[in-house]
C-alpha cells in the first residue's frame, strides 16, 4: 500500500492508502471517541461515537469503518463534529443506568470518560428506562446488562478470539440484549478478556465486585507464572493485597490477551490455606517458631544429618516449575557449595532415561504466520490458551493443522485431519512420517526405517510437511510418560531437520525452560530425582513441592521423605498434610506477585518482574530465605541485597548446554492399557488450585477417566466406578488401549495401577 | 428433534448457497422446523437447527429473535400478525389493534380462549403501500378497516 499523504485538523500526516481514518488518528495521537471499535476486533462501525467530519462528505463519517484517500482533510474538533458527538452520546445514554456511584466500572469506565468529555450536563430524556435481567454467566464474570450500550465488543471477542461464540445479540430495536444461549454460562478459556473489552460496567470481574475504586489502587507490572508464555499483565494492588489482575499489552508475547487462569489466579494469595509462619518438628509435634529459630534448626539439622558425616551427596534438592529462575539458581549454588549434585526438577517424568529433549525454535508471534502444524499429545485449546490462539490465528489465514492424540479434543478451529491413535503408537506414525519424507527426498534410510510401514496418515502428514512453506510440529505434555517419549522427540527433531520445519516444545511447563538454563539437573556423580526417591538420603530440600500433585508416583516420593533419619527441609507456599507429614522444617514461602524474580518464556525472553505485595505475615521470599540458609551455613559468596545481583550473576554463568542422543529405537514396549494422568489445566500449580473462582468453571471442575468401553471392559469398570480414585466417563473419543485422565485432585492412587 | 423430512426441505435450501455456507439457510430451517412444532420454537429446536447447520446456537437464536416470523410461546391456529410500525401507526394502526382486541377478546399477544387465534403486534412487514395491514400465517391483507377486519376475523376457522 502507497504512502499518502492526509490532514487531520490542519495537520498533515502520511498514512497508508486504504488505512482506517482511526488508526491513523490513534497513532498521531488525535484524541477520537469510540465505543465499538478495538484495535484487536473487527469493525462493526455500530456505536457511531468516533464520527469525524471529512471535507467533501455532507454526514459525518465514522472514524473506525472510513478508509483514508490522498489529500483527505479530515476534522475532529469542528461544531459539525461536536454536534454529532453530543447527540450519539445522548442517544447512549437513553437507556443506561447512570449507577455509576455502585458500578464497579466507575473511574475506568469508557462511557462515563466519553460522557464527561463529549456529552450535555442535562439529560432531556424524561421516559422511563429498559431494564435488562441478568441471569448469570458463570463464576468469572459479573453481568449487569442494563448497563450494557450494546457496542458488540463481547459479541465479536467471542466470535473472533476465543473461537467459540458464546454471546450474542438477541432481539431487535428496544429489546435488544446481549446474552448467551440456554443460559450455560460462558465457558471459554479465555472469557475473562471480555471484562477488559467491555467499555461499561456491563461485564465486570465477579471476584472483584463491589471491592474497590480503580483509583484506589497501585497498577504493578509483572508476569504470569502459570505457563511458558510468560503473559504481560498488571497486578493491581491495594493496601499490600492482590485485588485484581488485569492484562498489558505485548505484541511479542500475548498481544493485549490474557488467559482466565492467569487473570483468576492471584485469588490463592489469600485463602486460608496459606502458610504464614516458619514452624519446626520437635519430637513429632509441630511448633510455630520464628524465622531465626526456624532456620537455625534447618541448618542445624543439616549439619547433624549431611554435613558432619561428610555425606553431601545424600542430600537432594528438588524444586517444582513455578520456581523462579533466581531461585533455581540459588539452591543450585548452595548445594554445589556443600558439594552435592543431587538436584532436579523434572518431578513428573516416570523414566529419566526417556526423556522428551526437543528445543523450541519459533516465536509467538510467528506462529500465527506458519501454514501447516501437526499437534501431537496436547489437549491445546485447555492447555496452552495463548499458545492455541496464535495457532487459531493461523488457520484463519489458512493454515492446515493436523492432530496427532490419544483422545478427541474440543479445538475452535477446524483442523485438517484428527488421528486418535493409541500412545503406543505414536511413535510409529512418527517414523512412518520421517519415512515417507526421507524417501520423497531421495535421501538414504536409516536402518531402523527398513521395516516401517507407512500409512495413508503418515503420508499425508509428509506430504503436508513437505509442500509447506513454514510449518511447526509441536510436541505436548501427554507425551512426558509415554513410554516412547525420548524416541518420539527424537523423531520429530529428525523430521523438522527434513522437512525444513520449527518445533515447539509444550511438554514442559511453567519456568522449566530455566529450570534448564540455570542447569538445575544432576551433573557429574548426583542423582536425578527417580534415582534420589529410592536411594539412601539423609535429607531434602524441597522448594514448593506438593508430593501428591507434582510426582508421577505419590507413595515412592513420600516414602523417600518420610525415612526415619533423612532430614527434610520444605519450602512451600500452602498448608498441606502430606508436606507436613514428612517434613522437619517447613518455611513459609512467598507466591506469585509476592516476590521478584525472572520467568524465561518459549520466546527465550527474559521477563523479570518485581513483587507487586509484600508476602502476607512472616511469608519471606525464597530467594532471601535460601540466602539467609546460605549465610547460616557459612558459604561464601552469597551477598545479594535484591534479587537483580542474582540475575546478573546468572547472566555471567555460561549457560548449561545439553547435549543428548538422537538414538532411535523402534520397538513397542507395552501392550496393556496405558494411562496418562493430566492434571486439569487449573490444577496445575498451588495457587491454581486455591483459585475459588477457576475451581467453580467446568475447566476448574474437569475430573474424569475417559476411556472407551473395550478398555472399560478389560479393566472391569463401568460408568459408576472410579479408576484411580477418578470418575470413568465411556467415550469412544479416547483411542484403544488408553485412559486419559484429566483430574482436578491429587494422585493417591497409583498403587492400583 | 428435527424430522427426516424437515431435514429433506431444509438440505433443498442448503443446496442453495455455496458449499460451507450452510448457515445461510438458518431463515428457511426455522421456519421449517417451527412448522412441525406447533408453530413454535424452542431452545432445544433452535439448538438442534443450528447443529444440523454447523453453527452457534447463539447465532441461530440471535436469528430467531429478531424476526417476528419466529413464535417462541405457543400460538393459536392463526396468528395475526399486526404491523404498528410507522406507515400503519399513521394510518390508524393503533386503533384497529384495539378494535381487533376488543372483538377478540384478548389483549395482543394472548391466544384466544378457543385456541384458534393469537394477536401479535410486529415490526414493518414491507407493505406500507396498503397500510394499516396484518398478515395472518402467511397471507398479507391491507388497507385495513374495522369492518374489513371484523369480517376477516369472522371467516377464520
Amino acid at each position: 500500500m502507497a504512502d499518502i499523504e492526509i490532514e487531520i485538523d490542519g495537520k498533515v500526516v502520511s498514512a497508508k492508502a486504504g488505512e482506517m481514518l482511526i488508526t491513523v488518528s490513534d497513532r498521531e495521537g488525535v484524541s477520537v471517541p469510540r465505543f465499538c471499535y478495538h484495535k484487536k476486533l473487527s469493525i462493526a462501525a455500530s456505536c457511531r461515537m468516533c464520527l469525524v467530519d471529512v471535507e467533501g462528505v455532507p454526514k459525518p463519517q465514522p472514524a473506525c469503518s472510513t478508509p483514508v484517500n490522498e489529500g483527505m482533510k479530515v476534522h475532529t474538533q469542528n461544531d459539525k463534529v461536536k454536534a454529532s458527538q453530543k447527540a450519539v452520546i445522548e442517544f447512549l445514554l437513553i437507556n443506561h443506568p447512570l449507577d455509576c456511584p455502585i458500578c464497579d466500572q466507575g473511574g475506568e469506565c469508557e462511557l462515563q470518560d466519553v460522557a464527561v468529555e463529549y456529552g450535555s450536563d442535562v439529560s432531556r430524556f424524561s421516559e422511563g428506562k429498559r431494564i435488562v435481567p441478568d441471569n448469570g454467566i458463570g463464576a468469572l464474570i459479573q453481568t449487569d446488562m442494563t448497563r450494557c450500550i450494546h457496542c458488540t465488543r463481547c459479541v465479536r471477542f467471542g466470535l473472533e478470539i476465543a473461537g467459540m461464540m458464546e454471546m450474542g445479540g438477541t432481539g431487535r430495536g428496544e429489546n435488544l440484549k446481549i446474552e448467551p444461549f440456554l443460559r450455560e454460562g460462558i465457558q471459554s478459556e479465555l472469557s475473562g478478556n471480555m471484562i477488559d473489552v467491555c467499555p461499561v460496567g456491563a461485564l465486570t470481574s465477579k471476584p472483584f465486585r463491589y471491592e474497590l475504586r480503580s483509583w484506589q489502587m497501585n497498577s504493578m507490572p509483572s508476569i504470569a507464572r502459570h505457563d511458558l508464555v510468560g503473559s504481560n499483565l498488571f497486578v493491581q494492588t491495594y493496601k499490600g493485597k492482590v485485588k485484581r489482575v488485569v492484562s498489558a499489552d505485548n505484541d511479542w508475547v500475548n498481544e493485549t490477551w490474557i488467559s482466565n487462569r492467569d487473570r483468576f489466579s492471584y485469588e490463592g494469595l489469600t485463602h486460608k490455606n496459606r502458610l504464614l509462619e516458619p514452624q519446626i518438628k520437635v519430637q513429632g509435634q509441630w511448633k510455630q517458631v520464628s524465622w531465626k529459630v526456624a532456620l537455625d534448626y534447618a541448618v542445624k539439622g543439616l549439619n547433624s544429618h549431611v554435613l558432619k558425616h561428610q555425606k553431601a551427596n545424600q542430600l537432594g534438592g528438588l524444586v517444582s516449575s513455578t520456581a523462579t529462575m533466581e531461585e533455581l539458581y540459588l539452591l543450585k549454588k548452595i548445594l554445589t557449595e556443600i558439594g552435592c549434585d543431587n538436584i532436579d526438577h523434572r518431578l513428573n517424568v516416570k523414566n529419566l532415561d526417556n526423556i522428551i529433549t526437543l528445543d523450541s525454535n519459533i516465536k509467538l508471534d510467528a506462529l500465527e504466520k506458519i501454514d501447516y502444524a501437526l499437534i501431537i499429545g496436547a489437549n491445546i485449546q485447555l492447555e496452552q490458551p495463548m499458545i492455541n490462539h496464535r495457532l487459531r490465528k493461523a488457520t484463519k489465514k489458512g493454515a492446515d493443522i493436523d492432530v496427532l492424540n490419544v483422545m478427541a479434543f474440543d479445538f475452535n478451529y477446524l483442523l485438517n485431519t484428527e488421528n486418535i491413535t493409541a500412545p503406543n503408537k505414536i511413535v510409529f506414525t512418527l517414523a512412518g512420517v520421517l519415512k515417507s519424507i526421507m524417501t520423497n527426498n531421495a535421501q538414504e534410510l536409516p536402518d531402523y526405517l527398513a521395516a516401517v510401514e507407512v500409512d495413508e496418515v503418515a503420508n499425508n502428514i509428509a506430504s503436508k510437511l513437505l509442500n509447506s512453506s513454514s510449518s511447526v510440529i509441536i510436541l505436548g505434555e501427554h507425551i512426558i510418560n509415554n513410554e516412547d517419549a525420548s524416541t518420539i522427540a527424537n523423531l520429530v527433531t529428525q523430521i523438522a531437520r527434513n522437512a525444513n520445519s520449527k518445533t515447539l516444545n509444550l511438554s514442559i511447563t511453567a519456568n522449566t525452560i530455566a529450570a534448564n538454563l540455570v542447569g538445575f539437573v544432576p551433573k557429574n556423580s548426583g542423582m536425578d530425582v527417580n534415582t534420589m526417591l529410592v536411594s539412601d538420603m539423609r535429607g531434602f530440600i524441597l522448594l514448593d513441592i506438593y508430593p501428591q500433585y507434582d510426582f508421577h508416583d505419590l507413595e515412592i516420593a513420600v516414602k523417600a521423605f518420610t525415612k526415619d533419619d533423612t532430614f527434610v527441609i520444605s519450602l512451600n507456599g500452602f498448608k498441606d498434610d502430606i508436606v507436613s507429614d514428612y517434613s522437619d522444617v517447613i518455611l513459609p514461602i512467598a507466591s506469585v506477585y509476592e516476590t521478584s524474580g525472572t520467568q524465561l518464556n518459549i520466546n527465550n525472553d527474559m521477563q523479570s518482574y518485581t513483587a507487586a505485595v509484600k508476602a502476607p505475615k512472616e511469608v519471606k521470599p525464597a530467594w532471601k530465605v535460601l540466602k539467609v540458609m546460605a549465610d547460616l551455613l557459612e558459604l561464601p559468596g552469597f551477598h545479594y541485597a535484591d534479587s537483580t545481583q542474582i540475575l546478573a550473576e546468572i547472566s555471567h554463568q555460561p549457560y548449561a548446554k545439553h547435549t543428548h542422543d538422537e538414538d532411535i529405537n523402534l520397538t513397542s514396549k507395552y501392550n496393556s492399557i496405558s494411562t496418562i494422568w493430566q492434571s486439569s489445566p487449573y490444577s496445575i500449580d498451588a495457587v491454581l488450585r486455591h483459585s475459588s473462582a477457576l475451581q467453580k468453571t467446568k475447566i476448574g471442575q474437569m475430573n474424569s477417566a475417559y476411556m472407551n468401553q473395550a478398555s472399560a471392559e478389560t479393566l472391569g469398570l463401568s460408568a459408576d466406578d472410579k479408576y484411580l480414585g477418578v470418575p470413568v466417563v465411556i467415550t469412544s473419543a479416547v483411542a484403544d488401549g488408553c485412559v486419559f485422565i484429566n483430574a482436578n485432585q491429587a494422585t493417591n492412587t497409583q498403587e492400583q495401577t | 428433534m428435527i424430522s427426516i423430512d424437515a431435514k429433506k426441505q431444509i438440505d433443498v435450501w442448503i443446496a442453495k448457497y455455496p458449499k460451507d455456507r450452510q448457515s445461510s439457510a438458518v431463515m428457511q430451517a426455522l421456519k421449517i422446523v417451527q412448522a412441525e412444532n406447533e408453530n413454535r420454537l424452542s431452545a432445544d429446536t433452535i439448538q438442534a437447527v443450528a447443529d444440523y447447520l454447523d453453527m452457534p446456537g447463539i447465532a441461530a437464536q440471535e436469528v430467531a429473535t429478531f424476526y417476528e416470523n419466529y413464535n417462541h410461546k405457543k400460538v393459536g391456529k392463526h396468528v395475526i400478525r399486526f404491523c404498528h410500525n410507522i406507515s400503519c401507526m399513521l394510518n390508524g394502526a393503533d386503533d384497529l389493534i384495539k378494535h381487533l382486541e376488543n372483538k377478540l377478546g384478548v389483549k395482543t399477544g394472548k391466544i384466544t380462549a378457543d385456541g384458534l387465534i393469537s394477536v401479535k403486534k410486529v415490526e414493518c412487514l414491507g407493505a406500507c403501500v396498503g397500510a394499516p395491514m396484518f398478515q395472518i400465517n402467511d397471507e398479507y391483507f391491507e388497507n385495513l378497516t374495522s369492518d374489513k377486519i371484523d369480517q376477516i376475523v369472522n371467516n377464520l376457522k
